[in-house]
């Protein structure tokens, strides 16, 4: 091909001009035979940018393997991941975001939808991303659930349709269903409720998250548990709602129920791991990482239910012709089952879950999937054991977890005025 | 003789036109561009031009402001206080009571040592040792001094202004070590030679001639803390807010035009501190 | 103040570390001297000056003022007061605040301080300046300043650290005139410490010579310059040959050394330079046994009868020019 040829020294963009417009002349041969441009692949780089989460190193290397681009990571926090995909969409080709940031970030026009007729394993994705049940029995939960902002009406679509429209907002990757991590040696005693977070018994050793969006939503499991407020949906509360969550909050923090509130994963593992808290809100790798250091950590499985999360990646506007072939070929291969299952050992669920069966054992399959007690040492993907044959999962199987979600991580309607009541929370 | 004086007057302006770009580029235009930003309003996930004073008007009604202005001045002010006696304290011992050069630079490069790890390491690493089951508390209870650990040690004010003046206090003593150093040594051994004990020569003598330096201290140590977020934040636990919180909140949230008024208010209340404590001294007719 | 008190040093040593910069030297002042501590750089003199002050510990030995043993007191105790050598004026206060400094720091309300400072300064001629910061001042002045913050203290001695150095040379004769004048005022005893031997001459009653940590010789202005007795001396001092006779070594001052026809006087010399110096002319000449000996010959005397660089004459003096030096 002329264009290999042409490659040779330049730079990135003008190879991409350059295979752009070779693809608007080959017209739509390029998608139908993806070998033709094999050879000019190899000069690909996306860069996608996430959190820590997923944007792993060992994803990135797996990716060279395997289909021979590069893909550059840029790992951040939620709040710099949010405002990268609003505010610099030329920094990106790939955002791996949550669904809750989706639903700020979609109005802005840095991402394109995506067509499901080019996802190979579209018909096989877990059907809380699709039509939000994950059986078809399943309620839907509050909050910003994944399916709601999951479709748009079209390519260029800006608003969020309620069916499955073939355009896809983001390709989802990974979700998991979080509740509160205790420390079983330091409590001694089973822990049933939310409620528990704001049990005097746990004065000066309770925390949660200081990251508003989420934070909230703890609160607002408590206060539910508590019975103190009913609401007619967490994930979009009134103001009224929001005054009366900090309300109980606030007197809490005042009589010293909080030792501290976290921003980061490592805050959050040495508050535990250390004993100055021994109950709050946690993510699962946080107490993969306590658990790790030889210190009992148990992620909670609570009557009320799960607080729940989910990512997916999503396209920039700026990617087109050969660029855009290649994030498709991105993410069918990310939905393909190593991912997934490289993810799943870390105790998070794939989209795609039986895919990835073929990439764990059995026992690992057993353990983090179907709830099932191990046959055999369960070791952290650093090769850390965390569990040993007989331990049973937190919480139990995929479906016993999932199908016990409460809540979504949300963004409110009234998020402006939530967020000025987080800092007067804080400041308080 | 025209054309000379024409052609020096360019060169002047040549000679300084550098600064003034570097200073206009990376200084002034910032502080405009914040200053034009918050004025603009904000939706959830961009901002936009206009002219509107909501941003202000939110923050002067909001009691939150006033509050964490209040608990940003006191942080200030009991780290200046610490950071002052301690730094005048280790810059007159170097100053006054090493006598061999040799040491003295030994003893300011030991000073200086913590500082080869960054803001952060040293901050955190107060943490495990102010802990519930740190090594302060666990000595205090060995020795018998408390039965049960101290929880206001970390997550504290305690713990904040403690680190504070952890991560400041040379900031305080370099200046003061250096107006120090240029003191006539021969000046204290006049002031003895009139008479004044030890403590008169420090209150007469050396205080007011080290003005300049605690001045120029004082101005490093009172905009560090006024401007910090990150210490706060790890060393209360998140549970204290100042100002600096305040604005990296409304950035963590996209608020750009609201972080800007903050930024834009809490500007102009340190330039009137710094203006309060340069009415104490002109630091350019001393330096 | 009653009768003015001795000055006594007794076995006074100073060390530093293994350096002896004083070696246990012993001298007397009498009240009321002008007294200058002479010697080169390094000689001891102004660690002397600093241990009678109270500036510098004393090693052994000690200083003894009116009988009493004051080398263990503070400065401010001894009835001394220092003049330092580059005045060490507080430059943060006004001249009339550096004057009544002393009181200050001894209580004295602010209208007394202020007005025995200000009769301080009418005596060193400064009150029109009693306002004005040390920086705005020129050198002579500073030093008028500090001679009246050390006056305040009523010292019964003062002490000056090499006071003219900073000076030029024009304001350093008008103030050592002045120097003397209030000296000679105030009638109490002065310690100057310098390294030039004419600032030492016109302003000394008594000459202290200090070399190598020990005093070379001491007494009065005329006696050290007239009859040194010692090498160190003779050549410190100027204007004096070291010539080594058969009965040894002695001084003669170039001014009394006549000339003769070649072999009729005590040594030959070959003329080697001649310079013309205004009232007299001095003459290098090469003598006997290879000596450098300078003659100072009145000027009408040599025109009366010239003589060539090269020429050969005979070197002449009196029994009472020669003045034996110690080995």
């Amino acid at each position: 091909m002329t264009n290999s040829d042409k490659t040779g020294g330049l730079n990135r963009r003008s190879v991409l001009k350059g295979a752009a417009a070779t693809a608007a002349i080959a017209g739509t041969n390029t998608i139908g035979a993806p070998m033709i441009w094999a050879q000019n692949i190899k000069d690909i780089t996306l860069r996608q940018f996430g959190t820590g989460v997923s944007n792993l190193n060992d994803v990135a290397t797996k990716v060279k393997e395997d289909l021979g681009f590069t893909l550059e990571m840029t790992a951040l926090d939620s709040d710099a991941v949010t405002q990268r995909a609003a505010t610099q969409p030329d920094s990106f080709d790939i955002a791996d975001i949550e669904y809750w940031i989706c639903k700020k970030v979609w109005p802005t026009g840095n991402l394109q939808a995506m067509d499901t007729s080019k996802i190979a394993n579209y018909d096989k994705i877990v059907g809380i991303f699709r039509d939000g049940k994950l059986t078809p029995e399943s309620e839907i939960a509050q909050g910003t659930a994944p399916h709601t902002v999951g479709f748009v009406d079209g390519p260029g679509g800006r608003e969020f349709v309620d069916n499955e429209s073939g355009w896809m907002t983001l390709i989802p990757t990974i979700y998991n269903a979080d509740t509160l991590g205790i420390r079983p040696d330091l409590i001694g005693r089973p822990i049933e409720s939310w409620t528990e977070l704001l049990n005097p018994e746990f004065k000066g050793k309770a925390s949660i998250l200081d990251i508003s969006s989420i934070g909230i939503m703890d609160m607002a499991m408590v206060c539910e548990a508590m019975g103190e407020i009913q609401y007619g949906d967490k994930g979009n509360m009134t103001r009224d709602e929001i005054d009366a969550t900090f309300a109980i909050f606030t007197e809490a923090k005042k009589a010293g129920q909080f030792r501290a509130f976290w921003k980061t994963f490592d805050e959050s593992v040495n508050l535990m791991a250390s004993g100055e808290v021994v109950i709050q809100s946690m993510w699962s790798p946080a107490i993969t990482a306590v658990k790790s250091r030889g210190i009992p950590c148990v992620y909670q499985p609570l009557k009320e239910g799960y607080r729940s999360w989910g990512g997916g990646i999503g396209l920039s506007k700026n990617l087109s012709g050969l660029e855009l072939d290649a994030a498709y070929e991105y993410i069918n291969w990310y939905l393909s089952g190593w991912v997934g299952g490289y993810l799943m050992r870390q105790g998070y669920y794939s989209a795609v879950p039986e895919t990835s069966k073929a990439f764990m054992s059995e026992n690992e399959w057993g353990y983090w999937f179907e709830g099932k007690p191990a046959t055999g040492d369960i070791t952290s993907p650093t090769g850390q054991v965390m569990d040993t044959a007989g331990a049973v999962r937190d919480g139990g199987s995929f479906y016993d977890r999932m199908g016990a979600v409460a809540c979504w991580n949300a963004v409110m309607d009234e998020n402006q005025y939530m967020v000025r009541k987080w800092n007067e929370f804080i400041a308080a | 003789m025209q054309n000379l004086l024409k052609s020096r007057h360019i060169a002047g302006w040549l000679l300084a036109s550098p600064l003034a770009v570097v200073l206009a580029l990376f200084l002034v235009l910032p502080i405009v561009m914040i200053v034009i930003v918050s004025f603009w309003g904000a939706t959830e996930f961009s901002i936009y031009p206009a002219f509107q004073f909501d941003n202000y008007e939110f923050l002067f009604g909001s009691p939150v402001t006033y509050s964490v202005f209040l608990n940003t001045f006191k942080y200030a002010a009991i780290t200046w206080v610490f950071t002052l006696v301690i730094g005048f304290t280790v810059a007159y011992f170097l100053a006054f009571h090493v006598h061999s050069l040799t040491w003295q630079v030994a003893l300011f490069l030991l000073c200086t040592i913590p500082f080869w790890t960054s803001n952060i390491i040293r901050m955190i690493s107060w943490i495990p040792f102010l802990g519930r089951n740190g090594l302060a508390n666990s000595t205090l209870i060995s020795w018998g001094v408390i039965d049960e650990p101290l929880e206001w040690l970390l997550f504290s004010d305690f713990s904040v202004i403690l680190t504070f003046v952890h991560l400041y206090t040379l900031f305080m003593v370099v200046p003061i070590f250096n107006t120090m150093m240029r003191i006539d040594k021969s000046l204290i051994e006049a002031a003895y030679d009139n008479g004044a004990t030890g403590f008169q020569t420090l209150t007469n003598v050396i205080i007011p001639l080290t003005k300049p330096g605690i001045m120029i201290g004082s101005i490093f140590v009172v905009t560090l803390v006024m401007g910090d977020f990150i210490t706060v934040r790890f060393m209360s636990g998140s549970q204290s807010a100042n100002v600096g919180r305040l604005i990296s909140n409304d950035i963590a949230l996209l608020q750009y035009p609201s972080a800007a008024a903050t930024a834009v208010v809490l500007l102009v209340t340190v330039l009137i501190v710094i203006a309060v404590l340069l009415r104490f001294v002109d630091i350019r007719k001393e330096l | 103040m009653s009768t003015p008190p001795d000055l006594e040093l007794v076995s006074l040593t100073k060390r530093y570390g293994s350096t002896v910069a004083v070696d246990a030297i012993n001298h007397h002042f009498h009240a009321g001297v002008y007294a200058c501590l002479l010697g080169p750089s390094g000689c001891g003199k102004s660690s002397t000056l600093r241990m009678i002050a109270g500036h510098e510990s004393v090693s052994d030995g000690s200083v003894v003022l009116g009988g009493a043993d004051v080398s263990h007191l503070p400065p401010a105790k001894r009835g001394t007061a220092m003049m330092f050598q580059n005045y060490a004026l507080f430059p943060h206060l006004s001249v009339t605040d550096n004057v009544a400094f002393s009181l200050k720091m001894k209580g004295v309300d602010t209208a007394t301080r202020r007005k025995r400072a200000l009769e301080m300064l009418e005596l060193v001629d400064m009150t029109a300046q009693a306002e004005r910061l040390p920086a705005q001042l020129s050198g002579g002045q500073q030093q008028r300043v500090a001679l009246a913050r050390a006056l305040i203290t009523q010292p019964q001695v003062l002490l000056l650290d090499e006071p003219l150095s900073a000076l030029d040379p024009f304001l350093r004769i008008r103030m050592r005139s002045e120097l003397k004048k209030l000296q000679r005022e105030l009638g109490i005893t002065f310690v100057h410490v310098t390294h030039g031997q004419d600032e030492a001459l016109a302003l000394a009653d008594e000459i202290v010579v200090m070399n190598n940590a020990v005093i070379e010789q001491a007494g009065p202005a005329r006696e050290v310059f007239n009859a040194p007795r010692t090498d160190f001396v003779a050549r410190f001092m100027g204007g004096h040959n070291v010539v080594a006779l058969p009965q040894g070594r002695v001084a003669i001052r170039s001014d009394r050394i006549g000339l003769t026809e070649p072999a009729q006087g005590r040594l030959d010399g070959r003329i080697v330079t001649i310079e013309y110096q205004g009232t007299a002319v001095t003459l290098n000449l090469r003598a006997t046994g290879d000596q450098d000996i300078a003659a100072l010959i009145p000027e009408e005397e040599f025109f009366a009868n010239p003589l060539t660089e090269g020429a050969t004459v005979g070197l002449t003096w009196d029994d009472a020019a020669m003045h034996p030096l110690r080995a």
